[in-house]
């Protein structure tokens, strides 16, 4: 049984677009944040794939530090993730504490 | 078997996944999302990937869903709260957007050149010898310090940025309480 790149990307993409789905039918802030790390981790899986593949034999040359790039990439999507979620969660704290609500649909100050 | 493991795990992540975004209650989504994070820190495990497979485990697993879960008892929402009114062709269009999205995602795999001329190489099999540690913490350290320190700094930059961001908005002052006394804006909920 052998596992191959495009299985590997069917699986990212697949959720990422549940990740989507999240962000766009649901009203529950939280949830929609969630949603976001669902697409963050889609895509981290799929760096992480094309960093192995390029590290088999028959895959493209790459030398020395070069090999960990995919690595890095992640590790650095990682700590902005993490950033994102602090930060979203806190405009969500201060959003509850001024409307006492956490659904999308009542966040239309800026509707015109 | 590591190609099984994988795509057990592959099938379980969809599936939660789906669940964490389907589920009425928050409380289960961030349950059901560790369950998520768990199976990608063993899919990048199989990838070769320990040092990423730790971290996943620690920063997702641990340090995001605590975020999440603190939040959650942190607002105390009530049942009344919690049941979310989202009509069905809202729900049906979202659906069908990313139903589309991942129809288009899987004819870019299908049609790029580069990914087919991978074609059934196994990312389970053997490795260039030169690069076999390049998944390992030394590696990583060697690469993090040296190639990519600039990526690496504006990260942190962008971290603290992003604490003193949370503690301004999150802080509650003493002018705050004042107008939630006396409302000065009329609130939403009010208009509706």
């Amino acid at each position: 049984m052998t596992l191959s790149l495009d299985l590997c990307l069917y699986l990212c993409a697949a959720v990422f677009s549940i990740g989507v789905y999240g962000v766009l039918s649901r009203q529950n802030i939280i949830v929609i944040l969630m949603s976001l790390e669902l697409m963050l981790n889609g895509v981290n899986l799929a760096i992480i794939s094309f960093g192995r593949y390029f590290i088999t034999p028959e895959g493209s040359a790459l030398s020395g530090t070069g090999a960990s790039s995919s690595q890095i990439f992640v590790i650095i999507v990682l700590a902005i993730a993490a950033a994102e979620a602090a930060v979203g969660l806190a405009i969500l704290l201060a959003v509850y504490r001024r409307w006492r609500s956490t659904r999308v649909s009542d966040m239309r100050l800026l509707k015109g | 078997m590591d190609a099984l493991v994988f795509l057990i795990s592959g099938v379980l992540m969809t599936a939660s996944a789906l669940l964490v975004v389907t589920r009425k209650n928050p409380v289960y989504s961030a349950i059901l999302l560790v369950v998520f994070f768990l199976l990608t820190s063993l899919n990048f495990l199989v990838l070769r990937s320990p040092f990423l497979a730790v971290i996943q485990v620690l920063v997702y697993g641990g340090a995001i869903m605590v975020l999440f879960v603190f939040v959650l008892m942190l607002l105390n929402l009530t049942e009344e709260e919690l049941d979310e009114k989202v009509e069905p062709g809202r729900k049906l269009l979202a659906g069908a957007g990313s139903v589309l999205l991942f129809v288009l995602l899987a004819w870019a795999i299908n049609s790029s050149d580069r990914i087919q001329a991978a074609g059934e190489t196994d990312l389970t099999g053997p490795v260039k010898e030169s690069v076999a540690r390049a998944g390992e913490t030394r590696e990583i350290g060697k690469a993090l310090f040296s190639e990519h320190i600039l990526p690496f700094e504006f990260t942190s930059i962008l971290i603290f940025i992003a604490i003193i961001g949370a503690i301004y908005l999150t802080k509650t002052r003493r002018a705050d309480h004042r107008r939630t006394a006396e409302p000065a804006v009329k609130q939403p909920e009010e208009s509706a």
